[in-house]
């Protein structure tokens, strides 16, 4: 039930966002990526290794969409490495949702706006190795900062509901458990 | 702080090498038949949904529209009756119909004097989601006998190149994309040059930058630019309008000189585009231009 409502919000933000968002003309260029606001929630719901795997599907969904204005690849790589790191460092640092307690509204958000950040960098530093000729200083800072500002704001659409249900449902897998439980998993 | 389990680990590895793998196979010249069969799903699930959000946008477009006219709209808006509001709708979706019935007009008058033979198409999407490159997506691809690199048009002049095309979408690159170098010709002096996206190391800031190779030409603001065409019309077929010459730099020492360029398209606006999949027998030069209103106003 878990799995199946994460996937379906996961491939509704990329429908979404390929037919929707990429169609509003924003004055200045980039709009917000509720792609990464959903996966924010997966990340800080699951193991590092879930959460790398579903940060690549969802990328290389993105890349097989159109515009195909870069490599494929290129996403699923980003998004597959920024969220595996965001759900390292909440499973090693004791963060809220490591130790079973549920990550709060403002965490989620958080992440977002983290993972909006780490995306942008991560994607730039991708160009440059391939070697995009668009990539320049001044671009990615209005990219990443205008792509950070609007993705936090989608995030109490994308993040929170998704972030919701994942712990919800989670609580009604525990309640049944006795003893102590292992620490990560779908 | 980055402790993990070696299984984990593996499972990172092998998505990063995966990833490598296909922007490595896709970056290939000509494609790869792998990504190629990917990027067909893709579209797959984008043409039918896309289009159905093309039917549901007109009150969105006419929603964003207002939010961006800023108070004094949303003012007049809440004044408004709510019978009133239903048969302005109607009237604006009338005004949207003859807008892009005269958009088309242009455009089948540009290409008929050009002598081009273009397919219609609509832009669909027009940013990317990190906002480096200057594409957008038309929704029409190869089943309306589109290939790669054609060059695309509207009713004023050049819009860019087909870079990509899918069996019913297709991606274009704008002219004022920083990868984006076209081949242009002065108006009257026949002079050649480069029309770049953006702005070139040392040069003006701008959308469209145009680099002449000789230093001695002549070059004025005011003078129109056209394509210099490519050969067999790939990717750009001759003659096409690109824009008019705003400012020239005089850099002394340079290489070549520049100049800022007016793009005759207004990219923000894109809506209707014609694709040329079949150049003109012989160049058109200068006939596609419109006439000058009055030349000796520009001395």
């Amino acid at each position: 039930m878990r799995t199946a409502a994460t996937l379906f919000i996961v491939a509704l933000a990329i429908l979404v966002q390929a037919t929707v968002v990429n169609r509003i003309p924003f004055a200045w260029g980039t709009g917000p990526d509720l792609v990464v606001a959903a996966l924010a929630a997966v990340a800080l719901t699951a193991s590092p290794a879930v959460s790398a795997g579903s940060g690549f599907a969802a990328g290389l969904a993105m890349d097989l969409m159109p515009p195909a204005e870069h490599a494929v690849g290129r996403y699923a790589l980003v998004l597959c490495v920024v969220f595996y790191l965001v759900a390292l460092l909440r499973t090693n640092t004791g963060a809220p949702g490591a130790v079973g307690g549920r990550p709060s509204a403002w965490t989620g958000i958080g992440a977002a706006l983290a993972a909006s950040l780490g995306v942008s960098a991560a994607y730039a530093a991708v160009g440059l190795v391939v070697g995009d000729p668009r990539l320049s200083l001044g671009a990615l800072a209005v990219a990443a900062g205008t792509g950070a500002v609007l993705t936090t704001l989608a995030a109490p659409l994308a993040t929170l509901p998704l972030l919701w249900i994942r712990t919800a449902f989670t609580e009604d897998e525990f309640a049944t458990v006795q003893g102590p439980t292992r620490l990560g998993g779908w | 702080m980055f402790r993990d389990a070696p299984r984990s680990r593996l499972v990172l590895a092998l998505l990063v090498t995966a990833a490598v793998a296909l922007i490595v196979l896709d970056s290939r010249a000509g494609g790869g038949p792998v990504t190629d069969t990917g990027r067909r799903a893709g579209e797959l699930v984008f043409a039918p949904a896309s289009s159905a959000v093309s039917a549901a946008a007109g009150p969105v477009t006419d929603l964003y529209d207002g939010l961006r006219a800023g108070p004094a709209a949303a003012d007049r808006i809440e004044e408004l009756e709510r019978d009133n509001a239903e048969l302005r709708e109607r009237l604006r979706a009338a005004e949207l119909d003859e807008e892009r019935a005269q958009q088309l007009d242009e455009l089948l008058h540009l290409s008929g004097r050009g002598g081009y033979e273009i397919v219609a198409a609509q832009a669909v999407t027009r940013v990317t989601s990190h906002g480096y490159g200057r594409t957008v997506t038309l929704d029409a691809g190869s089943d309306s006998g589109i290939t790669a690199d054609m060059t695309v048009v509207n009713g004023q002049g050049l819009v860019g190149r087909v870079v990509e095309v899918g069996k019913r979408t297709s991606t274009v690159m704008l002219a004022t994309d920083v990868a984006s170098a076209v081949g242009v010709r002065l108006e009257g002096t026949r002079k050649i040059g480069v029309a770049k996206g953006g702005s070139v190391p040392g040069g003006p800031d701008a959308d469209l930058t145009l680099e002449l190779f000789d230093l001695e030409t002549p070059v004025e603001d005011g003078d129109r630019l056209v394509t210099l065409g490519s050969h067999d019309g790939a990717p750009f077929v001759p003659g096409v309008p690109v824009g008019t010459v705003e400012a020239v730099q005089m850099s002394p020492g340079a290489l070549s000189r520049l100049a800022r360029i007016a793009p005759v398209v207004d990219f923000a606006a894109l809506d209707v585009v014609g694709v040329v999949v079949s150049g003109p027998a012989e160049d058109p030069r200068d006939s596609v231009l419109p006439s000058q209103p009055d030349p000796e106003e520009d001395r």
